[in-house]
């Protein structure tokens, strides 16, 4: 009987003491939390990807602004959002990999700005058609410390397509540097196309190529 | 002797009509196909490829571990190492038939814009959205049996019984499976399974990268799977052949309807479509065999 009595004694000492590590650790938290604001205005991964999107959803829909004349205000408007949403940066660095360091500094900076006005032109145009699909935001997974992949789901009557928003931690702010739609990584993709182009170009023909193509859209 | 077992073969199955299973099956094989090149996405991993992934990957890390010994401007101004290793490797298939797959390639975009979008769009011009997607459900309820036998043949038993519910609900409640009544009200999710995906389960590689003349991307491997799949079809053992291949070139073109601006896109935003295709086809079998 004392044995068992002093088993429940141990246990619940232990439970009080989880209890108050618990305790602590929370205020360790909060005071940590006091100390650098900043962490808390970043927010979680998955709500400022969710807020970036809400925003563009709100362009979209706005009632205020309908018709041809109003399309190009409404694109500015989306512009101005995906540059707070996106880190072309990274996602340049990432795209070019290990090429990454062929290229001189000014033309890195040449070739964030073409990747970009692509990748603008290709898809601004699907999303201005973008109406009643609704869009979903299930979860968000952590890949390292500073970055994270939020997944969600844009889905039309008759079409569900998963989009996963790969975002990087930096300056307290997550930033979006990869999108993969039905498991397609978009830099992986691009990586494959300009390794083959690099495999025998300079990347002064591939800015080039990258040149033409902006220029023809 | 060979010759005689043969022709006995064939008169023993004779009320089959063998003559017309083949060939639905092949044209199956192509058009069948094709749905993933209006999606251009559908692809899995070898064996093969894990291993030029993951000696690239060691040679990305070395040459990585250079670059952050000199860490560039941009890295340095916001204070972050390069950390993005899982996101170097890149996905690679072989591709011997480069100038026959190229030349698919233009065929198949040229079938697109000018033959198979415009009927597509006139075609939606007449049915509205619903119906189509009730169409779409139909024929996806029908291939049921495919789906249900490769996630038995990948053990996955979940997705096997969820198949057979969807079936049975679908058939019924959604009215002979023009509703997906599981997925909007039970939450029992699509899930697709095919032959090659089974075969990438159990490590098959791609074998190399093919395109097929209407039917688009595929690779040696997933190329059988398709056959292997085409005999899983009840629309392929339609008789006779003019209504099966009636049967499935509108299943196509309702399939393209539901998909309209998913290929433009793809082209919009390649440098380079070919490999923008081939790249996106691998990935995305690649993520189908790892659910």
């Amino acid at each position: 009987m004392s044995v068992r009595i002093k088993k429940v004694k141990r246990r619940i000492q232990n439970k009080i003491r989880e209890v108050s590590m618990k305790k602590v650790i929370t205020g360790l938290h909060l005071f940590i939390f006091l100390i650098f604001p900043f962490t808390l205005y970043a927010g979680v991964p998955l709500t400022t990807v969710e807020g970036h999107v809400n925003k563009v959803l709100s362009v979209l829909r706005d009632p205020a602004m309908k018709g041809d004349s109003a399309k190009k205000a409404k694109k500015e408007k989306i512009r101005v959002i995906s540059d707070k949403m996106f880190d072309f940066a990274e996602l340049s660095k990432r795209t070019l990999g290990t090429s990454w360091k062929n290229f001189s500094p000014d033309q890195q900076r040449e070739f964030i700005g073409l990747y970009k006005d692509i990748l603008e032109g290709a898809y601004m145009d699907r999303i201005m058609t973008y109406k009643d699909e609704k869009i979903i935001f299930h979860k968000e997974n952590m890949l390292s410390d500073d970055t994270a992949e939020v997944q969600s789901s844009i889905i039309t009557k008759t079409v569900e397509t998963p989009i996963n928003y790969r975002v990087i931690l930096k300056d307290g702010e997550w930033r979006v540097y990869d999108v993969v739609i039905e498991g397609v990584s978009l830099i992986k993709n691009y990586r494959t196309q300009f390794r083959e182009i690099l495999a025998n170009k300079s990347p002064e023909e591939l800015l080039k190529i990258l040149r033409k193509k902006v220029s023809k859209a | 002797m060979m010759h005689n077992s043969v022709f006995k073969g064939e008169y023993s199955i004779m009320k089959l009509k063998p003559f017309n299973i083949i060939v639905s099956g092949l044209v199956m094989f192509f058009l069948f196909g094709f749905a993933h090149a209006s999606l251009a996405l559908t692809p899995s991993s070898s064996d093969q490829n894990q291993e030029v992934e993951s000696s690239q990957e060691n040679e990305i890390l070395q040459a990585q571990e250079k670059t952050t010994q000199q860490p560039d401007e941009r890295a340095e101004k916001s204070g972050q190492k390069e950390k993005g290793i899982e996101e170097e490797e890149t996905t690679q298939i072989a591709d011997p038939l480069y100038i026959w797959n190229k030349g698919m390639y233009y065929f198949n975009d040229k079938f697109y814009f000018w033959l198979l979008k415009p009927v597509s769009q006139g075609y939606s011009a007449i049915f509205p959205e619903g119906v189509r997607g009730s169409i779409s459900n139909f024929f996806y309820n029908l291939t049921t049996p495919i789906r249900f036998l490769n996630s038995l043949l990948q053990l996955k038993m979940k997705s096997a019984g969820n198949e057979i519910v969807r079936f049975v609900v679908n058939s019924s409640v959604g009215v002979g499976g023009l509703g997906d009544f599981a997925k909007d009200k039970l939450d029992i999710k699509r899930h697709n399974e095919d032959l090659g995906q089974t075969f990438g389960y159990y490590g098959v590689g791609h074998g190399f990268y093919i395109t097929w003349p209407l039917l688009g991307p595929s690779s040696l491997r997933d190329s059988i799977g398709l056959i292997g799949d085409a005999f899983l079809n009840p629309v392929n053992y339609v008789t006779p052949l003019q209504d099966c291949l009636a049967i499935t070139a509108s299943d196509k073109v309702n399939d393209t309807s539901l998909h309209i601006g998913d290929y433009e896109d793809i082209i919009k935003a390649a440098v380079d479509p070919y490999v923008s295709i081939r790249d996106a086809y691998v990935q995305n079998r690649e993520k189908k065999v790892k659910e």
